[in-house]
């Protein structure tokens, strides 16, 4: 006779089906961590920002505004807000001139192998640290540095000079930076780009200029909002970069926030600080996604196509890439794109007097010419990096005055070196299986689990890695000093655990997404008990991501420098670290050495991600 | 071997749509059973009933005597076979065939290296075991699919749509082949298709499905020749409908007014005057005829010849009569020759005409 069996789990039973009151026991863990080790930091950063500096003892619980009164009472304050803003936009906007053609170049090129080559030199520079990064361009711009010497060689400039610290010093490095991030944005939304449109145009008797003006440009304004946005927002929160190649008239508000933390031990101010640079970032992303809304109307055409493509570093969460087409078309729309077509029909108007054969092949040639200039500004300075620790001097020269190991020997015999190193693989291996383990059940459990509110959960796993990571240090920062985890390795280890879990949740949930289901109700259906499958079947079929996820984690970790120094207070070394400690007092070769073993680290990383994914970046 | 029964089964989707209505089927020991409909009839999520992967809503399912309604999939013992084959990418053939048996644990190494070189042998695949299924072509993914459905010695084997991502050719040659070892294990099948002549060429009985429920269920034969419903009539083979009103039952035969023209067919189900019927006439029942000789039992149309295929073994036309209706007509090939353009009369006997419900 029919007996009535429980119909609320409709679609569930066909899963790796586990029982119903699992699915909590199971989303605890990762929820655990994030809310007790990511919210809690965060609300008590919020919390420490109302209570009172003690100077001298530090700081005891209260209410005042007056860490609030005193930043925007402070005239030096409120501007270098405003530096640390009108810096981010600057960054973004030339990043994005130099970005676009070699952007454009990459993914019209028909040579695969060069293609490769050049992605991979992108993309390797992405991932080794702002602290040997920003090291290169002081090698690149100090006196008697390689650009000062090149001067004085060529007889343009009369005597040596230094080029940094100061502002288009630190632009420059800044660029070099977040340009990766921008090429990448770019590369993708172009990618998606049917080459057939151009072809029509072009039949349609549009000129190349023409043809980017009214094809190209509109529908690649998705990738030139995010890229853009990207670029803003991460040189927002920058904080090496400044500090090392900046004067003190560039001190940006995450380097304020870190004097306030390690040199004045005033943590209300900093945390209050933190709290205010996060109220900027969120104020500057919704006057873009409003003025958007505002002009969308007046674009009218080209807007069907705006919501289709996503870009490499948001897919795989719809909650992020949601949240990242927003934020595309409100950049689109400021009109940074325009830019471009306006010095290109100033090119076009002026060598429109020749024939179009001259003029495609001038076009052509300067095109050329200045993405080789942009690859040149991307690789360089991590070959010269390179090339420099082999200098068999007491000091860096360029071109280094012979060949010698001895930095290395040096880099690997001195017990500081090595303990910074063993520090660094420590803490980014475990924090690698911590963000893994965090990141992938909660990936597993809402890819398996209806939960009320899954899409919430889901935003929540990508949070981490979107909040600043200076914010993120000073709110670890200031939890820790309450549970006695400052100053250790532990919680470093902690910090980078959750701070980088969005990546291996990302990549795990994206496998899921793309994993058939089919196989696990075969294995089913063949008598596998759902453990059996998910250990024979779905982990096996998983395992790339999980891997890559893990490595993600592990080379972000080895390279970030800002959240364990913070976390460190001078006790815990790790080799980006190292470096900069050593970038303030002396400039021995050992550093360079250290980059090169770091780099070199890097890419073998990186190269065994690329293997693991059969070519993650396509 | 063992039968597989459904009583009652209803599956509703999270409180909205029926996709199973109360549906009963009884399948015997060693049985070919197909479930054939268009998408969305429900046939899949009957199959994925029986084998565990949706729980019905109502009813019970028993698989070789045993109520399994509660059971997991993977305590049911039944092959399937996916419309993708769903082979795992990751292991070799050898492994995916023995994958059943290692999971169901009763087996040693060597019984298990035996029974998957038996069953490569039966799908005629011998020595494959070591390659990957991407290395192998979609027929022999889809016999691999079912070497490793077999394997563990199931009580019933399931078939989802296994044919249908493969190619006109190969589909056919599969249709023989799976027949053919269904008999030679001779194993409780249940198929599942939105292919009528899958269906008819396959099966011991036929199951249609529409709307979650069952319209008809039948020998190929039986459901072809004697359809019960309109919707089985249109959706088995190709059929000229009639629908309209009873106006006069006599003698096991029956009027009907259709509009443009009364049809004449045997009473091959109750009816009272005025009772809305369709009237069913299978194309080759059909037959030129050279004068409009008016016969009592025979429903006569005139019309031109609008369009002429050749089927090979016979020659398909439809006619459009004056009163803008179309007849298709199947004639043996050679027979008697028509040009689109003609005039022609074609006429269906009372006796090859079904009464079914509209």
């Amino acid at each position: 006779m029919a007996t009535e069996t429980s119909t609320s789990d409709g679609g569930e039973s066909g899963r790796a089906g586990l029982k119903q009151n699992a699915k909590y026991y199971i989303l605890s863990y990762p929820l655990a961590w994030l809310v007790f080790v990511f919210l809690v930091p965060l609300g008590m950063l919020f919390m420490f920002s109302f209570w009172v500096h003690v100077p001298g003892t530090g700081y005891t619980p209260g209410f005042t505004l007056d860490n609030y009164a005193r930043f925007f009472t402070s005239s030096l304050y409120v501007q270098q807000l405003w530096v640390t803003v009108e810096l981010a936009l600057v960054t973004a906007v030339v990043s994005l001139l130099l970005g676009y053609p070699l952007a454009y170049y990459l993914a019209r090129i028909d040579r695969p192998w060069l293609r490769n080559v050049l992605l991979i030199t992108i993309i390797s520079s992405l991932w080794i640290t702002y602290v040997i990064r920003a090291y290169a361009w002081q090698v690149i711009l100090a006196s008697r540095g390689i650009l000062s010497s090149l001067g004085v060689a060529t007889g343009i400039l009369g005597s040596h000079q230094s080029f940094y610290p100061g502002y288009w010093g630190l632009v420059v490095g800044m660029v070099y930076v977040f340009l990766p991030f921008m090429v990448l944005s770019l590369y993708s939304s172009i990618r998606n780009l049917d080459g057939e449109l151009l072809e029509a145009s072009k039949n349609l008797g549009a000129g190349p200029v023409r043809t980017f003006r009214r094809v190209t440009l509109p529908l690649t304004k998705n990738g030139i909002a995010s890229g853009t946005s990207l670029v803003f927002i991460l040189a927002l929160g920058a904080y090496v970069l400044p500090r090392l190649l900046g004067t003190p008239n560039q001190r940006t508000l995450p380097v304020l926030i870190e004097q306030q933390i390690m040199s004045e031990s005033n943590y209300p101010f900093g945390a209050a600080m933190s709290v205010l640079l996060i109220v900027v970032m969120v104020v500057f992303l919704w006057a873009l996604v409003r003025i958007t809304n505002v002009s969308a109307a007046n674009i009218g055409g080209g807007e069907a196509v705006a919501g289709e493509d996503e870009t490499a570093t948001t897919s795989g969460s719809g909650a992020l890439s949601g949240l990242w087409s927003r934020l595309a078309g409100a950049v689109a729309a400021t009109g940074l794109g325009r830019v471009y077509g306006s010095v290109a029909s100033a090119v076009s108007n002026r060598i429109a007097v020749v024939d179009s054969d001259t003029r495609e092949s001038v076009i052509g040639t300067t095109f050329r010419v200045y993405v080789a200039a942009v690859m040149l500004f991307i690789a360089a300075p991590l070959g010269i990096i390179v090339a420099v620790s082999f200098t068999p001097e007491e000091f860096l020269t360029f071109p280094p005055g012979g060949f010698s190991m001895r930095w290395y020997v040096e880099f690997f015999t001195n017990p500081a070196w090595v303990r910074s190193l063993v520090n660094s693989l420590t803490i980014a291996a475990a924090a690698a299986l911590l963000s893994t383990s965090i990141g992938g059940v909660l990936a597993f459990t809402l890819d398996r689990f209806d939960y009320k509110f899954g899409a919430l959960l889901g935003t929540f796993g990508v949070l981490p890695i979107l909040v600043p990571p200076v914010i993120i240090a000073v709110a670890f920062l200031v939890f820790f000093l309450q549970i006695g985890l400052t100053g250790t390795r532990t919680g470093i280890i902690v910090a980078h655990g959750i701070f980088y879990a969005p990546l291996p949740f990302i990549l795990i949930t994206q496998g899921l997404s793309e994993l058939n289901r089919t196989y696990e109700e075969a294995a089913m259906n063949l008598g596998a008990s759902p453990v059996r499958t998910i250990r024979t079947i779905t982990y096996p079929l998983l395992r790339a991501n999980v891997v890559s996820g893990a490595l993600f984690a592990f080379i972000l970790s080895l390279n970030e420098y800002i959240i364990a120094w913070l976390l460190s207070l001078f006790l815990v070394k790790t080799i980006p670290i190292q470096i900069f400690n050593q970038l303030r007092y002396s400039y021995p070769p050992t550093i360079a050495a250290a980059s090169t073993v770091f780099i070199l680290l890097t890419v073998v990383v990186m190269t065994a991600i690329d293997r693991l994914s059969g070519g993650i970046w396509e | 071997m063992s039968g597989i029964s459904l009583q009652g089964i209803s599956k509703r989707y999270s409180g909205s749509v029926l996709a199973v209505d109360d549906i009963d089927l009884d399948i015997e020991s060693g049985e070919f059973v197909t479930l054939v409909g268009p998408s969305g009839c429900g046939k899949t999520t009957t199959l994925r009933t029986i084998a565990g992967f949706e729980k019905p809503t109502a009813g019970t399912v028993h698989i070789g005597g045993k109520d399994v309604t509660d059971a997991p999939p993977y305590e049911r013992n039944t092959g399937m076979v996916f419309q993708d084959f769903a082979l795992f990418p990751h292991l070799t053939v050898h492994e995916n065939v023995a994958y059943g048996m290692e999971a169901d644990g009763g087996y040693t190494d060597e019984e298990i290296d035996a029974r998957v070189a038996e069953m490569l042998e039966l799908v005629e695949l011998p020595g494959t075991g070591d390659r990957k299924p991407d290395q192998l072509s979609g027929g022999q993914q889809q016999r691999i699919a079912l070497a490793r459905a077999l394997a563990p010695k199931p009580d019933a084997l399931l078939l989802d749509e296994p044919l249908a991502s493969l190619d006109k050719k190969l589909r056919e040659q599969m249709q023989v082949e799976l027949r053919r070892i269904q008999q030679e294990v001779g194993i409780t099948t249940v198929f599942v298709t939105h292919n009528q002549e899958e269906a008819l060429t396959m099966s011991d009985r036929l199951a249609v499905m529409n709307e979650g429920k069952f319209e008809q269920v039948g020998p190929p034969g039986d459901v072809y020749n004697e359809p019960e419903t309109r919707f089985v009539a249109d959706f088995i083979g190709t059929a000229n409908i009639f629908d309209g009103a009873v106006t006069q039952t006599e003698d096991g035969y029956v009027s009907v007014d259709c509009g443009d023209v009364d049809v004449e067919s045997t009473a091959t189900r109750e009816t009272a005057v005025g009772d809305d019927v369709s009237v069913v006439a299978r194309p080759e029942r059909f037959n030129f005829q050279s004068s409009t000789a008016d016969e009592r039992d025979e429903n006569v149309f005139t019309g031109e010849v609008t369009f002429r295929r050749h089927l090979g073994s016979s020659v398909e036309y439809r006619i459009e009569t004056a009163e803008g209706r179309e007849v298709v007509v199947v004639r043996p090939s050679g027979l008697d020759e028509h040009e689109p353009g003609e005039q022609v009369t074609v006429s269906v006997d009372a006796d090859n005409c079904r009464v079914v419900s509209p």
